[in-house]
């Protein structure tokens, strides 16, 4: 069925299978995308409207306040800037963290490599939940670090590096040796060698390693939550928004949710509309250790 | 004794830099240290202990014969086998049959190719809101839009009601999940040579046929590593839950891993953490993953074999 399209003909009973499938696609592309466009126009509808529900997706009446509201009442000014701290403390944590030891474990030789590299890709698979997040609470409080995000983009960049130290070292073991020589007598040092040489090969999968745990932080959820528990002012966005919704009279505040939701989704839907090519590269890429 | 003086010189001279490489190595390291292997080392630290955040008191075997006797834990278990189900059945097949639609090169698949893998770049914990706000019961969109249409005569009861919050739930996580399963998919059409299709056609297999004599048998080599992870992955699944029930209404939607962290992290006021049989219970709900996965292996090393 798959064609080359320059060359194909299709007779008429293709052609009339082929636009009844478009059709189904179209569809559930409206499906697929509806909560968000909901979501994102009812951000813009008065808190009367709903809470009275019914079916109307576009709001009878255009507001604005309920991001100002958000903005300046439910201190989302605060959560917004925490999200973006911890996005891209994380982001650049990853990327010298994950392309260093990619790179040392594809260019260097020493005894237990294997064994090291398998204990990464080990606690891959092993998986005990949230009761790891428990010590790593309790550490944080021991070392004085639970009062500020720091902690939350450490452990994130920790608990999410392996799938990005293999993007790097498969990427690494792509690149010629030959370079490294050459660089090596023209008098580069090993480090020098992946500063200068590396790291600008390096581009493509450092792109995808940048969305990758850019997303992560943006939507880290559980551990900023129980690392927050006590202090509002440090929650991201994800957690902020969850709380209103908590708060027990939630209902009355539907506005303001809706509008915290949007501002918690629209940046990295931006993010994924420019370099969507990176989200889904890094997502095939990432199979392959599977 | 020549060649051995002249070996670590040698070595020298082509490696160099050890200091550096163990400098660049160690973050990543300490990583594994203080964020894998330390919690790991931790559970079995307290698995029999009774403790709740301050004080730590040994009780011998009682966690253990606690969880025997823990009908909630054991439905909860029950709970993410009857979701990680129910998810599958829907995901898998949808995943394929959109990926096998976008493989027919209509005119704008890349455009819905993005589409659906779109809800996989929001934070499940937003997608989890956005769908209590759709699934509400006397205000929600998804019950508006049903009474509408005459579909349904009262407001269903998504999250409310026991017997349709495990619908809902799958809703959530299919929507949620199928984009990513489906590039998987498109990714592993994309090497299935054109030229067997061709010959295919000539010899006048239509689109079924074709599917399931050529794209099904070719593809199912990332068919295993794509169950594979979809079954890891519905087990593990809580986050999203958490936000659209919190294991409600009656815990008919709690999964293990969500009883886990309530247990741990004490949410719900007026309770105490118990994390020394929340322990324990996380190194059962590990083991029962594990086991799952190691049949599932089983099963389709034995499918090999049978085809």
């Amino acid at each position: 069925m798959a064609k080359n399209e320059s060359r194909v003909v299709y007779s008429p009973r293709e052609k009339a299978i082929r636009a009844i499938l478009w059709v189904f696609l179209a569809f559930m592309a409206l499906v697929t995308i509806f909560p968000v466009v909901y979501v994102v126009l009812g951000s813009f509808k008065e808190n009367g409207e709903l809470l009275v529900g019914g079916s109307n997706i576009f709001p009878k009446k255009w507001v604005i306040q309920n991001y100002i509201d958000a903005w300046s009442q439910a201190n989302f000014a605060v959560y917004t800037r925490n999200s973006l701290f911890l996005s891209f403390g994380v982001m650049i944590l990853s990327l010298i963290n994950a392309t260093m030891a990619g790179y040392v474990f594809s260019r260097k030789k020493f005894p237990g490599k294997e064994l090291l590299y398998g204990i990464f890709v080990a606690f891959m698979f092993i998986n005990v939940g949230s009761v790891s997040l428990r010590p790593l609470y309790e550490l944080a409080v021991k070392v004085k670090m639970n009062q500020s995000l720091w902690a939350v983009i450490l452990f994130s960049v920790g608990g999410g590096q392996a799938t990005y130290i293999f993007l790097a070292r498969g990427y690494v073991n792509g690149v010629p040796k030959e370079l490294d020589e050459a660089a090596k007598i023209d008098g580069c040092s090993f480090f020098q060698i992946y500063t200068r040489i590396i790291v600008p090969m390096l581009k493509p999968v450092m792109a995808t390693i940048a969305i990758l745990s850019f997303r992560q932080g943006w939507n880290e959820y559980i551990l900023p939550m129980v690392f927050t528990m006590t202090n509002n002012n440090l929650r991201p966005l994800t957690v902020g928004v969850n709380m209103l919704k908590n708060a027990g009279d939630g209902t009355a505040a539907w506005n303001i949710m809706f509008a915290g939701a949007t501002i918690a989704i629209v940046p990295i839907l931006i993010v994924f509309c420019c370099f969507s090519r990176y989200f889904m590269s890094g997502l095939t890429a990432g199979a392959v250790k599977g | 004794m020549i060649k051995a003086k002249r070996a670590p010189k040698k070595r020298g001279m082509k490696e160099g830099g050890g200091i550096a490489a163990t400098l660049m190595l160690a973050p990543s390291v300490i990583f594994l240290a203080v964020c894998s292997f330390y919690p790991f080392m931790w559970i079995f630290r307290y698995i029999c202990y009774n403790y709740n955040g301050f004080r730590a008191t040994y009780t011998g075997v009682r966690n253990f014969t606690r969880m025997l006797s823990d009908t909630t834990f054991w439905n909860s278990v029950g709970t993410t086998f009857e979701y990680a189900a129910l998810k599958l059945v829907f995901i898998i097949p949808l995943a394929l049959l959109m990926a096998v639609l976008l493989n027919q090169k209509l005119r704008g698949s890349s455009f819905f190719r993005g589409v659906y893998f779109m809800p996989t770049v929001i934070a499940t914990s937003i997608s989890g809101m956005i769908f209590t706000f759709i699934f509400a019961t006397g205000n929600g969109i998804l019950n508006g839009l049903l009474q509408n249409l005459g579909l349904i005569g009262k407001p269903i009861g998504w999250l409310t009601d026991q017997k349709v919050v495990m619908y809902a739930v799958t809703i959530l996580s299919v929507w949620a999940g199928f984009g990513n399963y489906m590039l998987y998919f498109v990714t592993g059409m994309t090497s299935i040579p054109e030229d067997v299709y061709e010959s295919a056609k000539i010899d006048g297999a239509n689109g079924v046929q074709t599917f399931f004599k050529i794209t099904l048998p070719m593809l199912s080599p990332v068919l295993k590593v794509v169950l594979m992870l979809a079954i890891t992955g519905a087990f593990k699944d809580y986050e999203a839950i958490m936000v659209l029930t919190n294991g409600g209404p009656g815990n008919r939607s709690m999964v293990m891993f969500l009883y886990i962290y309530k247990l741990i992290f004490a949410t719900q006021a007026g309770t105490q953490a118990q994390i020394g049989y929340g322990a324990l219970l996380s190194l059962v709900a590990a083991v029962i993953v594990g086991a799952v996965t190691i049949i599932y292996q089983l099963v389709s090393k034995k499918l090999d074999d049978v085809v």
